[in-house]
């Protein structure tokens, strides 16, 4: 028969596929009979055409009994499945409870990350929204994602890509006068009209076309509207800002979401800037304002990109050139502000995506070993259902069909681990949500992927836990397991072992990671700073007042019994830093160096308990120090190369070219470093002036005893002093800590889910070791007979799991040691690696698996052995 | 007894009539004759399979051919449950059709 007569490969092998049982078989041979008899009275074409016509009017046919014979068997493997359950409570509980657990933590951290990634997408325009930003080498290199206000426009002018710009101050908290009554608000900023039109920010009220038009309006969220208004009308009201700055409401926008990367409660118009300082708002040397731009559709960023710095060459060209620095603009796009950008002094407090990728190997590994355990115990408990799959073998069945049910099962027991994780997920939330200080909720209609989402990740839990223990099942052969006798294969047990290597290594590599990340909180927390953070009372936002009463308030205040000192400044630590480039002596203009600044007055080094190492601190009798004096910290000193810096000066040049207008500060004190940020940055070169008109903070030092009455003094004499103006505080040390909070939410979140991962651990470690002790129980009976002790038998049964366990540490420690290495390089400061710690976590493990394993085996070791005997 | 579909009736006739010669090929081609009509491969198992479960047909294996690549016919013969399944369906079309001439229908046109 030659090659080309035969029928056609497609549909024959086609029908081979959906037939069931031998009919393909069948159905193929009188397929093909029937196709040479056709071929040799017809010709092959018509032949042809013939048997695919015949192969696809089969099809349906084939396809609907193959449908419903499979429903036949389904019925039946529910009815085992679920047998199963009934009749091993104990396993069905371990598996279901532990990839309930899993799915759980896996699921949330999938909620929090579907949050985190959803940050600003709910704008329209999101994809054409851009934030300048800039790089600027003054000295030293400076970025930051802050611009000058004259860039915006000029863009929109010279471009024709531009469609829009919108400028915004950085939402800082003011107090706000509404009628008679005074509040503080947070998020209050500066914005031009244009920001409704970029960003989508809903209007209840008003029109978002002239809302902030005008100097003086103003445009507030429903909630300050509620708070300050009621019920009524807030259109046309009036709110005043300090002493007598009017603004009339002209909007009323929704609360903004929650997934923005900057929030506000009140925006003002920036035309009110513009009229009040037109000059400021013209200057192209002022990059104080967050700049966004809205591109036209189809347009390239990154050639607008190139062509920025011309434009920063046109308006600033001279004065660049004259003292030699450099700025560059840059484009970055909307959605990767949250996400992938770590300026200091952002617009709000973004995340790092590196916590995403952490969470995001959390949530595997935590459901991976809630997988492992689930393949552990099923492969373990095969022979009792060896002869199951003997005797459906026996009856017909065939292989695929036996993995079939097997996964059908697996996949089973996942959706009912799934239905039980959902439960816990709403126990859970709350907590989960004051952890990572979100209000995230399993709310189907907000987050549409949720039921898709869960029941994929049933499926794909369900089929790849089910996988190995199918495939292993399936492939007993029926005569054997008749028999009666099952010899578990050492393959089978290797494997086995290798996932609770994998499980344990899992664990403690999470273990070493909480214990490290917490190592390094208390590290932060207890470390030396240059000052005393205890005990301190600062009184924020008080430029206005310092202004015209810093004196009184400082004597007012330092009467009040309890107080020990009181210190005025326009910074506490811990509060963001303000820097600048200053020229010292020894360089020239061109080497400006950046330095912190601060203003203090003579109290603040003794309040707050910085140490002055060399000179003196500034001097309230001393008219000269205003003027002509500073203090630098020790960095400075070096970084400078003054061995003796006192006399030292400082040249402070407002007009650039004059030679005439320059000043000299002479350095009086240089104070011992101190900490004026999270101990993640250096300490940096720090300035330090007695300027009375720039404070901005009070800080008091109160007596360590009876704070809370000295706290109720202090805030009776403010009142007394000040009964317009709400009276605000906060303790500095809180202050200062709470810039861990990052690494604390980290600390407590891979402290929970590595308890739970070893928990599930443990879950799954139990339900193999009451296994094989059970399995055993007749070698241990016999043992025992012989005169084994049951210590001895204990022994015997936990030697194995140990070897596992120390296994695993020694997989782990490298894991860990790179992955906290690396974590901890993002501190300035930081702990050491301690090995105690390593070996800390391997004593803990091993002591987890041995108790976890004990019960079992000690049980099994004190059964009488004539009970163990007996049966047969 | 269960009851017997109008194609497993067709197919059960069609096995009687054919004999030892009933299998696939021989079964399709017969009953597309007398229907007039073209009877597919998946229809004709399909009801095969369902006389098999009824227990109203036997199977046996028969005779590997070159022009089947190697697959062997299976020959399907009617049980004794069978023959009284076809008994009563006679029965019941006799009854059915009693007092009605082909003639009366013709008429009708």
């Amino acid at each position: 028969m030659k090659r080309k007569n035969t029928p056609p490969q497609i549909p024959g092998w086609l029908i081979r596929l959906f037939a069931w049982y031998d009919d393909g078989f069948v159905v193929f041979g009188d397929v093909c009979e029937e196709y040479y008899e056709i071929m040799e009275s017809r010709g092959r074409t018509y032949a042809k055409l013939w048997f695919w016509r015949q192969c696809f009017r089969t099809f349906p046919v084939f396809i609907s009994d193959f449908i419903i014979w499979r429903m036949i068997m389904f019925k039946n493997y529910l009815k085992v499945a679920l047998r199963n359950v009934k009749k091993q409570k104990g396993y069905a509980f371990i598996n279901i409870s532990g990839l309930a657990i899993g799915m759980a933590a896996c699921l949330m951290i999938l909620l929090w990350i579907h949050d985190e990634l959803s940050y600003d997408t709910y704008h329209e325009k999101a994809d054409r929204i851009y934030r300048l930003t800039i790089d600027a080498n003054l000295g030293s290199q400076i970025s930051a994602p802050v611009s000058m206000p004259p860039a915006g426009p000029a863009m929109v002018q010279e471009y024709p890509e531009v469609l829009q710009f919108t400028r915004l101050t950085r939402p800082a908290r003011y107090p706000v006068v509404v009628g008679d009554k005074e509040y503080f608000e947070e998020f209050v900023a500066f914005a031009d009209s244009s920001l409704f039109e970029i960003f989508s920010f809903p209007f209840l009220e008003g029109d978002p076309k002239t809302a902030l038009k005008t100097a003086y309006s103003a445009v507030i969220t429903e909630e300050i509207a509620n708070k300050y208004f009621g019920n009524d009308d807030p259109i046309g009201k009036v709110i005043k800002f300090s002493g007598d700055e009017k603004y009339f409401i002209t909007g009323v926008v929704k609360d903004v979401p929650q997934n923005s990367h900057f929030t506000f409660n009140i925006l003002r118009s920036m035309e009110t800037r513009n009229a009040e300082n037109r000059q400021l708002m013209e200057n192209w040397m002022n990059v104080s304002q967050y700049t966004y731009i809205l591109l036209a559709e189809g347009a390239d960023p990154k050639s607008l990109e190139e062509k920025l710095p011309a434009l920063v060459d046109n308006n600033l060209g001279t004065i660049l050139k004259s003292i030699g620095g450099s700025i560059v603009l840059h484009l970055q796009p909307l959605k990767k502000i949250h996400l992938h950008s770590d300026f200091i002094g952002d617009i709000g407090a973004q995340r790092d995506i590196m916590y995403i990728y952490l969470f995001s190997g959390i949530a595997l590994f935590v459901l991976i070993i809630a997988c492992i355990n689930f393949v552990n115990l099923s492969t373990a408990r095969s022979s009792t259902r060896a002869q199951e799959v003997g005797m459906r073998k026996t009856l017909g069945a065939v292989r695929h069909r036996l993995v079939g049910q097997f996964l059908g099962e697996s996949v089973l027991y996942s959706v009912f681990s799934l239905i039980l994780s959902i439960v816990l997920i709403l126990m859970a939330m709350p907590w989960f949500n004051a952890i990572i200080g979100r209000r995230l909720s399993l709310n189907i209609f907000q987050v549409p992927w949720l039921v898709p989402g869960f029941l994929g990740l049933a499926l794909i839990v369900g089929v790849t836990a089910g996988c190995y223990p199918a495939f292993y099942l399936s492939s007993f052969q029926p005569v054997r397991v008749l028999r009666g006798r099952l010899i578990a294969g050492t393959k089978n047990i290797r494997f086995r072992r290798i996932l609770v290597v994998v499980q344990f290594a899992i664990s403690i590599v999470l273990i070493i990671g909480t214990m490290m990340i917490y190592k390094q909180l208390i590290y932060m927390k207890s470390k030396e700073l240059g000052f005393d953070k205890e005990h301190i009372v600062v009184l924020p936002g008080l430029r206005d007042i310092m202004q015209t009463s810093h004196q009184t308030m400082r004597h007012e205040f330092k009467n009040i019994p309890g107080v020990i000192n009181v210190g005025a400044s326009s910074m506490v630590p811990g509060r963001g830093v303000t820097r600048s480039v200053f020229q010292p002596e020894g360089f020239s203009r061109d080497q400006s160096q950046p330095m912190d600044y601060r203003n203090i007055d003579p109290d603040y080094l003794p309040t707050m308990g910085i140490e002055i190492v060399a000179g003196r601190n500034f001097s309230e009798d001393l008219s000269t120090d205003k003027d002509e004096s500073v203090l630098i910290n020790e960095t400075a000193a070096s970084k400078f190369g003054w061995k003796n810096p006192l006399g030292k000066q400082f040249i402070l040049n407002p007009d650039q070219s004059d030679q005439e207008g320059e000043t000299r500060l002479n350095v009086i004190g240089v104070t011992k470093d101190f900490h004026s940020m999270s101990l993640r940055e250096k300490i940096e070169p720090m300035i330090m002036f007695y300027d009375t008109t720039e404070y901005t903070t009070l800080a008091i030092r109160i007596a360590p005893s009876n704070i809370q009455k000295t706290l109720g003094l202090i805030k009776n004499k403010w009142k007394e002093l000040w009964p317009q103006r709400p009276f605000e505080y906060f303790f500095l040390d809180d202050s200062f800590d709470s810039q861990y909070r990052a690494e604390e939410r980290m600390g407590d979140l891979t402290l929970r889910f590595s308890l739970l991962a070893v928990f599930i651990g443990c879950l799954g470690l139990f339900g193999m070791a009451s296994y094989t002790t059970e399995q055993r129980t007749k070698e241990i009976g016999i043992r025992k007979v012989l005169g084994a002790s049951a210590a001895i038998i204990v022994r015997m049964l936990s030697k194995e799991y140990i070897v596992l366990v120390a296994i695993g540490n020694l997989i782990a420690w490298p894991v860990a040691y790179f992955l906290m290495k690396s974590w901890l390089d993002n501190f300035a400061y930081r702990t050491s690696l301690a090995l105690w710690i390593f070996i800390a976590t391997a004593f803990l493990s091993l002591a987890i698996a041995l108790l976890t394993v004990s019960y079992k085996s000690i049980k099994a070791a004190l059964s009488n052995p004539v009970d163990s005997l007996r049966y047969e | 007894m269960k009851d017997l579909t109008k194609i497993e009736e067709i197919l059960l006739v069609a096995i009687w009539h054919l004999k030892e010669k009933a299998y696939g090929v021989k079964i399709r081609q017969y009953v597309s004759a007398v229907v007039g009509k073209e009877l597919t491969y998946g229809h004709l198992y399909s009801a095969l399979n369902q006389l098999v479960i009824k227990k109203y047909v036997n199977k046996s294996v028969g005779k590997t051919l070159a022009q089947r690549l190697g697959r062997p016919r299976i020959f399907y013969s009617i049980s004794l449950d069978g023959v009284n399944a076809l008994k009563a369906a006679m029965e019941m079309n006799e009854k059915l059709w009693s007092g009605i001439s082909r003639y009366a229908l013709e008429k009708e046109k």
